[in-house]
């Protein structure tokens, strides 16, 4: 098993044309290569697609390789400038998914986001007093209340409080 | 990271080393095609200069593809054969007349410019200590470089540029040989 002392040796005779040299530089790079991909990039997947592209950059660029230069901070380089490409890709395009709702994917990620800020105002709801509860829903539903005039307004105001009150208790935001 | 498939991704790591020496050789090698030009332009065979022509640059871009001892071995290779292309170009444009009698330089010119090469290419080999892949690499380089300009007066050129090598080349081949058996 090649050692990463060996990686400096084995990267100039890769350069020179040496074909033996190519696996063990592949399988020495590849652990180094991942670890720093997984610390640039926020998602492990987004990380794993850095590392590959970055690993295929280093090895196209092995015949560049400068012998009387340290090999794996220059191979560690070219994987850091892939990976700051490809984060910034993935940027761009979330910005313009952003921007582009009527896309497939922009539907479905908005009706995921409803669904779960409905089933945290549920929760929310939960927690209020049953007549808290019920002031809103007929509010909501816009039917008959036990209360009318400034009382139901009153009772509502109150209600709404109670229900931004627990909603911030329980996810922390409004 | 068990899903990444790591034989895979080496084949295409592999692939992508490989065309980057192909390209990379033949960015590398592209300056010998005005030399080619040249001799196209310069040679009575013009077509004959540019079908050498090409096999030299194949030739030259697949050793730099390879590397190790016949990629070292282009550069030298060449500039050796630059030796008696020169002198073959030089006896197109000239003649040798004695009274009444003038016959074409071509063939002396290949045959001492192919001395003066298998010369060159076998000191570069020894001094560098190189293996017979290296030796055999210039060797090819030179000849089928010198071919270009030794085609003026047919095979009879490109033979004379081999017999003339083979003088300038065998010695130092056979030092090397015995020297590496004893």
């Amino acid at each position: 098993m090649p050692e990463l002392s060996d990686l400096n040796e084995l990267f100039g005779r890769l350069a020179d044309g040496d074909r033996r040299a190519f696996t063990p530089v592949f399988q020495l790079l590849w652990p180094p290569t991942l670890r720093l991909c997984r610390r640039m990039m926020p998602v492990e997947a987004d990380a794993s697609d850095a590392a590959q592209a970055a690993l295929l950059r280093i090895l196209e660029r092995a015949s560049e390789y400068d012998r009387h230069r340290p090999a794996l901070p220059w191979a560690l380089g070219i994987a850091s400038w892939e990976c700051r490409t490809l984060r910034k890709r993935n940027e761009r395009l979330h910005e313009t998914s952003e921007s582009t709702p009527e896309s497939d994917d922009g539907a479905s990620a908005e009706a995921q986001e409803q669904h779960d800020l409905i089933a945290a105002a549920i929760e929310a709801m939960g927690t209020l007093a049953p007549i808290d509860r019920e002031t809103l829903l007929s509010t909501y539903w816009e039917t008959a209340s036990t209360a009318s005039g400034a009382t139901l307004r009153k009772r509502r105001a109150r209600a709404l409080t109670r229900l931004r009150n627990a909603f911030r208790r329980l996810y922390g935001l409004d | 990271m068990d899903s990444i498939n790591l034989s895979h991704l080496q084949r295409r790591a592999r692939l992508r080393y490989e065309r980057a020496r192909w390209v990379r050789g033949a960015l590398a090698f592209t300056p010998a095609l005005v030399v080619v030009g040249v001799a196209a332009v310069l040679s009575k065979r013009p077509s004959s200069a540019l079908v050498l022509g090409a096999l030299m640059f194949a030739t030259g871009v697949t050793l730099l593809w390879r590397g190790q001892a016949v990629g070292r071995a282009v550069l030298p290779g060449f500039l050796a054969g630059l030796i008696p292309l020169s002198l073959a170009l030089w006896a197109n444009l000239t003649h040798g007349c004695t009274g009444d009698h003038c016959s074409s330089l071509c063939l002396p010119a290949c045959a001492v410019g192919g001395v003066a090469a298998g010369l060159a290419v076998s000191t570069v080999a020894l001094r560098l200590r190189q293996g017979w892949r290296f030796w055999l690499g210039a060797a090819a380089i030179s000849m089928l470089t010198a071919a270009m300009g030794c085609a003026c007066v047919g095979y009879t050129g490109v033979l004379g540029l081999g017999a003339g090598f083979s003088v300038g080349f065998a010695p130092q081949a056979l030092r090397r040989v015995f020297a590496s058996t004893s």
